[in-house]
């Protein structure tokens, strides 16, 4: 693939709002200022189940008052989300078109789960009352782009819009969406990423399951990258954060017809193999792994095996970070969220949630790995950009 | 690249003959609902597929896997990979990738998890059903189902997730990441969805009328469209039949309305354009448009003026299979597209049945009623959705499209 360069980004996490922010959390380590006192909903309900928040998210600090009411909670945290990567990108000052216009800028967003929280909403007017009820305005929430559709409205951004949902490794997959698309000159830059909701629903869901027992916890935001082709961001003068040169996604089947959930190392391995084949980067080359794990054991042990069946002895000093124990599990934007701390790392090489190995100085290549709850996985390789 | 087999689950026809014979006759698959009670809420018509048994196409441990959204699906795609004569065990499974679209996936598997929940208690939420649903699993029931190994990936584009679907697999085989994909997309009729539109007022009481006069909205439909794509070489070295060459796609956002499309359709018409010169075409090399056509008074006001401006003073013959469908929500346009494929095939047109009456506001050649024979070198496929979603692709009788096919360099306004 071309190099993609990154110019910027937006994120809206647990940790801190903006990149700065975020970057900063990455380095000291910081954690969530709770992981149980979750405002969308009653978490006594659910002991067994830690949930972070982005702690007192108030989109009308960033988006005024005017018209916040017809939004859910996941279309205010991606219409801020790409408000914050648009300015820090250049691409836009104060609202307007700095570099670039509307009909040359897209976005491409990763969800998994929608919005449960309007999903919810309804089914309850329809279940406890009548379907006759239900908030027609509130319905369109329920359609799964429509949190990226509203961002295009509100960021007035007409190249495209695609929605791309693989569960954990949807924003990786988006990035090989974007790269495509940016191929064939159908837009001139485009924010990537994805975004997730905190809700009850995944939150009833994972204590059902008692999924959540290895210390994992749910997470919630958004995190969308400025990508555009490299020439094109040198043309113009772009502050370029980190590029991305390959790509890799894979399924596997499980051996057993009737498995239906399971983490799949051979996938991990095959998406590494093809992502460090198109970035033409040799294993020892690699110099840390922003990896998708969690705590969710069954799923970090497969994960891990699939990147040293790549990497193994050669794979650098072995050094596998996990920023999830700072983010928490957020399924659809949990690539997005990687992909920054990636390119945080590369930019300034220093991270905190080492999970093993030691990490080298100064670090030119990283590598992201994403594993899904079905037997797909999906990598990413990110350069350190020097002028 | 190019569709070598196609499969459908729909409610005029299971399987290609039979879907083909229904457009050929302009059968209705509309019919009262009878898969929950819509009673309270004045209307009672969709497009409800029936005489589908996930039994008749799927394994027991299939059937135990999935729901009935992922079970169209799966039938669909063995339906296509039949078509296509493709042998699994000669597939070299990791080139083999599943790009689908839906806008709900297993709706009622959500559908009944929420019902335990609200009338129960969390206690009530059955845990084996809990991981059976999520839009990323529809491509990874058809994966396991075809042996494919490369990507899986959903596109939740709402109406137009099939287009998007077709779209980004023609350029996963159009950058070499894929020899085949299996795409399309796949959507079921959930009470959530129906009362929604039945809130928004914009389903009809009686009938889908696309671009009549008296249009009184769309009527819900439901089905899965899935198609075998493969590269030229591919396809060429094993001697497989050609049914369509997919030539350029194109996207645009309105950035206006959540539900409504642009008035000036201004966007509408930048991607049919684009559309037509990414495949090397100009509009008078176009025969058909298979219309997005919902039957609700914006939609087919904005779809008319953007085929007026495209096509300029020619009046391209264009037809809306909704009218004997209903909207088949993210599955829509995958349908549609097998239309697309129909057309190429036999050279007719499919009709828009229940037209009566011409609008001055839809001032088109519209295929009224009853199948046209007529030119079918190229057709549109257009859909739009909600979030200002547009999207068209081209589809051409193999061997027309002049190499290098499609061009890559970007002609967007």
């Amino acid at each position: 693939m071309n190099p993609l360069a990154i110019t910027g980004a937006g994120v809206v996490s647990p940790v801190g709002i903006g990149r700065a922010a975020f970057g900063d959390a990455m380095r000291s380590g910081a954690l969530p200022e709770s992981f149980d006192r979750p405002t969308t909903f009653d978490g006594t309900k659910y002991p067994r189940t830690r949930a972070a928040e982005v702690p007192d998210f108030d989109a009308s600090k960033y988006l005024g008052d005017k018209g916040l009411r017809a939004l859910d909670r996941l279309t205010k945290l991606l219409v801020v989300t790409a408000r914050l990567a648009l300015h820090d990108a250049g691409l836009k000052r104060d609202g307007l078109w700095t570099a670039g216009s509307a009909e040359r800028v897209g976005l491409v967003v990763s969800n998994a789960y929608g919005s449960l929280e309007a999903i919810t909403e309804l089914d309850r007017v329809a279940t406890l009352e009548d379907a006759r009820y239900i908030n027609p305005s509130r319905f369109p929430l329920t359609v799964s782009n429509t949190a990226a559709g509203y961002t295009s409205i509100w960021e007035d951004l007409r190249a495209l819009n695609v929605s791309v949902s693989d569960g954990n490794c949807g924003a990786l997959d988006a990035v090989i969406c974007a790269n495509m698309l940016l191929e064939q000159g159908r837009a001139d830059a485009l924010l990537v990423g994805g975004a997730e909701a905190m809700s009850e629903a995944i939150a009833l869901a994972f204590d059902r399951l008692g999924a959540l027992a290895d210390g994992a916890f749910l997470g919630e935001g958004a995190a969308l990258l400025a990508l555009e082709p490299l020439e094109r961001a040198r043309a113009r003068g772009a502050a370029i954060v980190a590029t991305i040169v390959g790509h890799g996604a894979a399924f596997s089947p499980p051996e057993r017809e009737a498995t239906l959930v399971y983490g799949s190392a051979e996938s991990v391995e095959r998406a590494v193999r093809e992502a460090l084949a198109e970035a033409e980067v040799e294993p020892a080359d690699v110099d840390a792994v922003v990896s998708g794990a969690s705590g969710l054991g069954v799923f970090d042990t497969a994960e891990l095996e699939g990147i040293d069946a790549v990497l193994g002895a050669s794979g650098g000093d072995g050094c596998v970070l996990a920023p999830k124990r700072a983010l928490g599990e957020t399924f659809g934007a949990g690539g997005a969220m990687a992909m920054l701390a990636a390119a945080t790392l590369l930019s300034d090489g220093s991270h905190s949630h080492v999970l093993r190995g030691r990490l080298r100085a100064s670090p030119r290549t990283a590598l992201v790995t994403a594993m899904g709850y079905y037997g797909n996985a999906s990598a990413l390789v990110l350069r350190h950009f020097s002028r | 690249m190019f569709v070598t087999g196609v499969g459908v689950v729909s409610s005029i026809g299971l399987g290609k003959a039979a879907f083909f014979r229904a457009l050929r006759a302009g059968k209705t698959g509309i019919s009262p609902v009878a898969s929950f009670d819509a009673s309270s809420l004045g209307r009672q018509l969709a497009g409800e597929v029936r005489g589908f048994e996930a039994r008749d196409h799927l394994t027991l441990a299939e059937q135990r896997r999935v729901g009935r959204c992922s079970a169209m699906a799966l039938a669909a795609s063995r339906m296509a990979v039949d078509d296509a004569a493709l042998d699994p065990s000669r597939l070299d499974a990791v080139r083999v990738a599943v790009v689908l679209g839906t806008t709900m996936g297993e709706a009622e598997i959500l559908g009944d998890l929420e019902h335990d929940w609200i009338v129960g208690g969390p206690t009530a939420v059955r845990r084996a059903s809990i991981p059976r649903y999520g839009s990323t699993l529809l491509p990874i029931h058809v994966a396991r189902a075809v042996g494919a190994r490369g990507m899986v990936l959903t596109l939740p584009a709402a109406c137009a997730a099939g287009n998007y679907a077709i779209g980004f697999a023609a350029d996963l085989i159009r950058r070499g990441r894929a020899d085949v994909v299996v795409t399309g997309a796949a959507e079921l009729i959930q009470e959530l969805q129906f009362s929604g539109f039945v809130r928004l007022a914009a389903m009809a009481s009686e009938r889908c009328q696309p671009f009549d006069l008296n249009r009184q909205g769309l009527l819900l439909g439901e089905g899965a469209g899935l198609l075998v794509l493969e590269s030229e070489e591919h396809a060429v070295r094993r001697g497989a039949r050609l049914q369509a060459e997919i030539g350029g796609h194109a996207l645009s956002c309105d950035a206006y309305h959540i539900t409504r499309p642009h008035p000036e359709a201004a966007g509408s018409i930048t991607a049919m354009r684009d559309a037509i010169a990414r495949s090397g075409l100009v509009p008078a090399d176009i025969d058909f448009v298979n219309a997005h056509g919902t039957g609700t008074r914006h939609n087919d006001a904005a779809e008319s003026k953007v085929v007026r401006e495209v096509f300029g003073g020619r009046r391209v013959p264009i037809s809306s299979m909704k009218s004997m469908l209903g909207h088949c929500m993210g599955a829509a346009s995958a349908l549609e597209a097998i239309g697309c494929i129909f057309t190429l095939e036999t050279g007719l047109y499919p009709p828009t049945i229940g037209y009566d009456t011409p609008d001055p506001e839809c001032d088109v050649d519209v295929v009224a009623n009853v199948a046209r024979a007529g030119k079918s070198d190229v057709v549109v496929n257009n859909s739009l959705a909600f979030g200002g979603y547009n999207s068209v692709a081209i589809f051409a009788r193999p061997g027309l499209l002049a190499p290098p096919r499609p061009p890559v360099s970007g002609t967007a306004a």
